[in-house]
């Protein structure tokens, strides 16, 4: 695997509208050769992020860029960053052909380049239908297709998943997953937290315009331990005095967190206290996501729209 | 060569939609109803007077006035739809400078303007022709006379469409775009002429006459500067626009 050095930096991103802030002070990276999922709510920042790196929006203070340049800095930005920030970008009276010939036409890209992008994302069969006729996930296709146009080494996509179906999304995991595995940057946005469980090898997740957690998605899954004892609230008690972050389970079952497992168990012990288990805790992402972003704190709420998300 | 890169995918832009059929029919169908004027029509007495001279003639087939309106619209239709579709970002992402990218596209209007101005013209004086077959009165207009008219009426159609797609990028609407370039072509010049006597011989209507040769309230060259600055003006402000705001 030969790794680009088009490595995404965004450093303390801020972008106001009013006295409201869309983005806060949002640092982060974003590693060649792998997959990093975008993760937030709705209204999180994170479209306002991509196009900020795409130079589509200003920023209101901070950077952020790609290889150390910003999207305008870059002597050859379309050969560099391939992005789909708009699923309904489109003219409807253009065909999906016409549509990647305007950007071939622009960017010098041989015009039989068109037709193996169309291949490429199943779109060949409806080439010459007008794009107002497609479906979302054609849509969703011819989009892909416009950011893999000139084959660039890093790639930008805002919810790319929605409306596929699930050939489609398989399709597109396997193209990202492979991207990646060549070396590329990929930078995926979903709220599909099922879709991002399986092709993200990083996430970084933001609520409120600000940096909630990143990470590989691994180690972030598996930064809790379960322990079960006869006496919770004793060691709720210790855990947190050792700097422990201490959910119950059940009654008897603890979820502790900013702590090994060496650390929790030699605490138990210096204790005097009983324990009946201690395991690695994985979480789904979905609970991870809101644990993360504080939505639980509003069941039924909004959680129940991003369960039927992460089950389509 | 980036610069002919980026117009041609502008061009392209303008070419692959069922618009410039839309506007070619709105030609055709003036021109028909041209055609069945000159045909047809008469003045108050009866006569046929209003065809009778070369320079009649030449009023009838001047199109530029036509022109510079039909092509404002196109203008500001094609580039207000590109915000509208969102297709704009692919523009903005291909030509991160937002100012070349803003000119190129303005360079495209300006050629297809001009083709309309000069298609629109064509059409004009083939049907006055056609008209006039079924009159007593011969096509009279000069090889030089007939080479103005078509100048005057691609110089127009260049002049508008630069003028539309500055409102275009300006308004971003497509409804506000063509109520725009309406007001700015058409409601504006007259009230002006109104307020201030002196202005009636610098709105757009006076300066395609001018330039078409069947007005002389200024010289021509005044002429076609004034229409230029026409279009220069609201196309800056559009320029200047877009490179202030996000882009989406």
């Amino acid at each position: 695997m030969k790794q680009n050095q088009f490595r995404i930096s965004v450093e303390n991103l801020t972008k106001s509208y009013g006295d409201a802030p869309a983005v806060d002070d949002l640092s982060f990276v974003v590693q060649p050769g792998r997959v990093t999922g975008f993760l937030g709510p709705n209204g999180a920042g994170k479209s306002t992020t991509m196009k900020i790196l795409l130079g589509l929006a200003s920023a209101t203070s901070g950077r952020a860029t790609i290889g150390g340049l910003t999207y305008g800095e870059l002597p050859d930005p379309t050969g560099t960053v391939g992005a789909a920030v708009e699923s309904d970008a489109f003219h409807p009276g253009r065909s999906g052909r016409n549509h990647l010939r305007i950007l071939a036409d622009a960017t010098g890209t041989p015009a039989e380049r068109v037709d193996e992008v169309l291949e490429l994302v199943e779109l060949s069969h409806a080439a010459n239908r007008h794009a107002g006729a497609y479906s979302l996930g054609m849509k969703q296709r011819l989009a892909l297709g416009a950011a893999l146009l000139c084959d660039p080494p890093v790639l930008v996509l805002d919810e790319p998943g929605n409306g596929l179906d699930p050939q489609g999304i398989r399709t597109l995991r396997a193209l990202l997953r492979e991207r990646a595995a060549q070396g590329n940057t990929v930078l995926v946005s979903s709220h599909l937290l099922g879709e991002v469980e399986q092709l993200a090898d990083d996430v970084v997740v933001v609520n409120q315009g600000r940096l909630v957690t990143q990470g590989p998605l691994d180690e972030l899954r598996q930064s809790a331990s379960r322990v079960r004892t006869p006496a919770p609230d004793q060691l709720r008690i210790t855990l947190e005095g050792a700097g422990g972050v201490v959910e119950a389970e059940d009654a008897e079952t603890l979820v502790v967190r900013s702590m090994s497992l060496d650390e929790i168990g030699e605490s138990a012990f210096n204790a005097g206290i009983a324990l009946h288990e201690l395991s690695h805790h994985t979480d789904s992402l979905e609970d991870r996501f809101f644990a993360w972003t504080g939505e639980d704190d509003e069941p039924g709420t909004q959680r129940r729209s991003y369960e039927l998300a992460s089950h389509r | 060569m980036n610069w002919l890169r980026i117009v041609r995918a502008e061009l392209r832009k303008l070419t692959s939609t069922t618009m410039p059929l839309v506007f070619f029919i709105v030609l055709v169908v003036i021109g028909a109803a041209t055609a069945t004027a000159v045909a047809f029509g008469t003045d108050m007495d009866g006569s046929k007077t209003f065809l009778s001279t070369a320079a009649d003639q030449q009023s009838l087939m001047a199109f530029a006035a036509n022109a510079l309106v039909i092509a404002g619209l196109f203008g500001a239709i094609a580039v207000s739809r590109e915000y509208g579709h969102g297709t704009v970002v692919l523009t903005f992402l291909t030509t991160p400078h937002r100012s070349q990218a803003v000119l190129s596209q303005f360079a495209a209007a300006f050629v297809a303007g001009s083709m309309l101005g000069l298609v629109g013209a064509g059409i004009s004086a083939g049907s006055v022709a056609v008209g006039l077959t079924a009159t007593e009165y011969g096509f009279m207009l000069s090889v030089a006379d007939l080479l103005r008219v078509l100048v005057a009426s691609a110089l127009a159609g260049a002049a508008g469409a630069v003028l539309g797609a500055g409102i275009g990028a300006l308004v971003r609407n497509t409804g506000g775009a063509v109520t725009g370039t309406i007001l700015l072509l058409i409601i504006v010049p007259p009230l002006a002429v109104q307020m201030v006597s002196e202005t009636a011989s610098w709105v757009p209507n006076t300066l395609t006459n001018v330039v078409s040769g069947i007005d002389n309230a200024v010289g021509a060259g005044a002429a076609i500067l004034a229409l230029a600055l026409w279009a220069i003006l609201p196309a800056g402000i559009g320029l200047v626009s877009v490179n202030r705001r996000d882009v989406v």
